[in-house]
């Protein structure tokens, strides 16, 4: 009970420093202590925000950007959990695989662009394909790291119950490895995410990151940009809380919370 | 130690078996030389690179250097900045509390998103690059530093109240040195935030820095150069991660358990 009136308590102080900042915010901008040319309060960004963009050009950049990063992390993440476990798994197939993802993993996501460029031209899928990369490489390390620290003596336990080969994988290396796995996907989600919107600043004709650039290539708004950055924080934030407690979920099932 | 040996050379063979097979691939016409310029074609291109330069008269020690004096500079001045802030806000539960959403919502916040606002501000010239990187290393150092004096154990605190310890005296000589490695693991984090950042903030608005070389060299149909400069990031990635790493061995003994403790 006195958890709980805790807990609300801390939010509401949280609540009062954000409202307190936006307020010294909105205030310097209106009493001039800030050009509003040059940094807009919140209310002048969003008012101009409405103004040069109509609710479909919004909800069309945005649902760019979503379909992108989704199906990037998606296909990156899978093909990590699938490389690493059974990189971890089989051994002759680690000591081919774990050199060339320990030689290529040091090489940041936005490093590939132009490469990926020279491999799939400007189009969707070499935006697609640095998605994928900024998903991969964490999480194929986590699974290999994860398998490779699976205590022992659980399969050992496993295998004195009868199971063995890919029934010992599936029910008991996998969900022991879980929370690894779990770490590495929640990371690789924040660097898709970093890494959509940065190529869509480099290399796009669509989408949030695009939207943003293409104001001020215009010439156009502060308030607009503003607005898309903030849009791009609130999105990052609110998927990266929803992939943590759906993986919460799922570990939860072995793990405990 | 000689297992260790045997999985080393494990990895440089498959390493050489694929360098060959990829040099072979592209000298029977499989793979096309420009999309997958051959080992042979970028060597050649590393010895240019250093020598003559991309662009003419710009070498590749040059653009590297670019690239670390940008880092350095954004990325001391965040710590600068952090540090003492983040002991300040950790030290005071109460603002610690009003800032802490605030806090994760920027650190949310993509530092590359900003740059369309920096260019709007500073120009796209260096101050721009530095303030983003900047941005992105203060974020999770700030965050790291906080965490890292929060969180210290308890019965640690509660050790040392009964033995006397109060005050600034129980923050000075309990709290750091207990939240010193979670400070220092931040600036390694933060540090790798820095080179991520920069590479894309060099593809915009400049010619010199290892970002801007590997996207120029593109637009010249330069493949192999694009290739060189990508390995040189990932070598340096590699070599300030682990020497950072290393580093923290040698001046933090007691935080050896810390990467199990933070689960």
């Amino acid at each position: 009970m006195s958890g709980t009136a805790l807990r609300s308590n801390d939010l509401a102080l949280g609540l009062i420093g954000t409202l307190a900042v936006i307020l010294l915010w909105e205030t310097s901008v209106r009493t001039g202590l800030i050009d509003p040319a040059v940094f807009p309060s919140p209310s002048l960004a969003i008012a101009a925000a409405s103004e040069r963009l109509t609710a479909r050009q919004l909800g069309e950049n945005l649902s760019w950007s979503l379909a992108r990063v989704f199906s990037g992390f998606a296909l990156g993440a899978l093909a990590g959990v699938l490389v690493g476990v059974l990189a971890g798994w089989y051994r002759r197939f680690g000591l081919v695989v774990s050199p060339l993802v320990e030689l290529l993993r040091p090489i940041p996501p936005l490093a590939w662009i132009p490469l990926a460029i020279i491999w799939f031209g400007l189009g969707e899928p070499s935006k697609f394909f640095i998605i994928f990369l900024g998903a991969f490489f964490p999480v194929v390390t986590a699974a290999y790291q994860g398998m490779r620290s699976v205590d022992p003596m659980l399969l050992r336990a496993g295998q004195t119950m009868g199971l063995s080969g890919v029934p010992l994988l599936l029910r008991v290396a996998i969900p022991a490895a879980a929370p690894d796995l779990a770490t590495g996907l929640r990371i690789g989600w924040g660097l898709s995410f970093g890494v959509l919107v940065a190529a869509e600043l480099i290399a796009a004709d669509r989408g949030l990151g695009y939207m943003i650039i293409a104001e001020r290539n215009a010439g156009g708004s502060v308030g607009v940009i503003i607005v898309g950055i903030l849009l791009i924080g609130a999105l990052n934030l609110l998927t990266d809380a929803a992939i943590g407690v759906a993986i919460r979920h799922w570990v939860g099932r072995w793990h405990g919370s | 130690m000689n297992a260790r040996l045997a999985r080393a050379a494990s990895s440089l063979a498959v390493i050489a078996v694929l360098l060959a097979a990829w040099e072979l691939a592209v000298g029977y016409g499989l793979l096309k030389a420009y999309q997958f310029p051959p080992p042979s074609k970028i060597a050649r291109g590393f010895v240019e690179l250093s020598l003559t330069g991309f662009p003419t008269g710009v070498s590749l020690w040059t653009h590297t250097g670019v690239t670390i004096w940008r880092v350095l500079q954004g990325y001391v001045a965040a710590i600068l900045l952090a540090v003492p802030l983040g002991l300040l806000i950790g030290a005071l539960p109460v603002l610690d509390k009003l800032s802490a959403p605030l806090i994760v919502f920027c650190r949310s916040v993509a530092t590359l998103s900003l740059l369309p606002l920096v260019i709007v501000w500073f120009g796209a010239g260096e101050l721009t690059k530095v303030v983003l990187i900047g941005y992105g290393c203060f974020w999770t150092m700030l965050s790291n530093v906080i965490a890292g004096v929060r969180y210290v154990d308890p019965v640690l605190v509660r050790a040392a109240r009964s033995c006397g310890l109060q005050g600034p005296e129980l923050y000075r000589e309990i709290v750091l040195p207990a939240a010193l490695p979670r400070i220092f693991a931040g600036a390694r984090m933060a540090l790798g935030v820095g080179f991520m950042v920069i590479v894309g903030a060099e593809m915009i608005g400049t010619i010199q820095g290892l970002g801007a070389l590997i996207m120029e060299a593109r637009t010249f149909y330069r493949s192999e150069i694009t290739i060189v400069g990508m390995l040189v990031i990932g070598l340096l990635g590699f070599l300030i991660s682990s020497g950072l790493a290393g580093l923290e061995r040698v001046l933090m003994p007691w935080a050896g358990n810390l990467d199990q403790v933070r689960r």
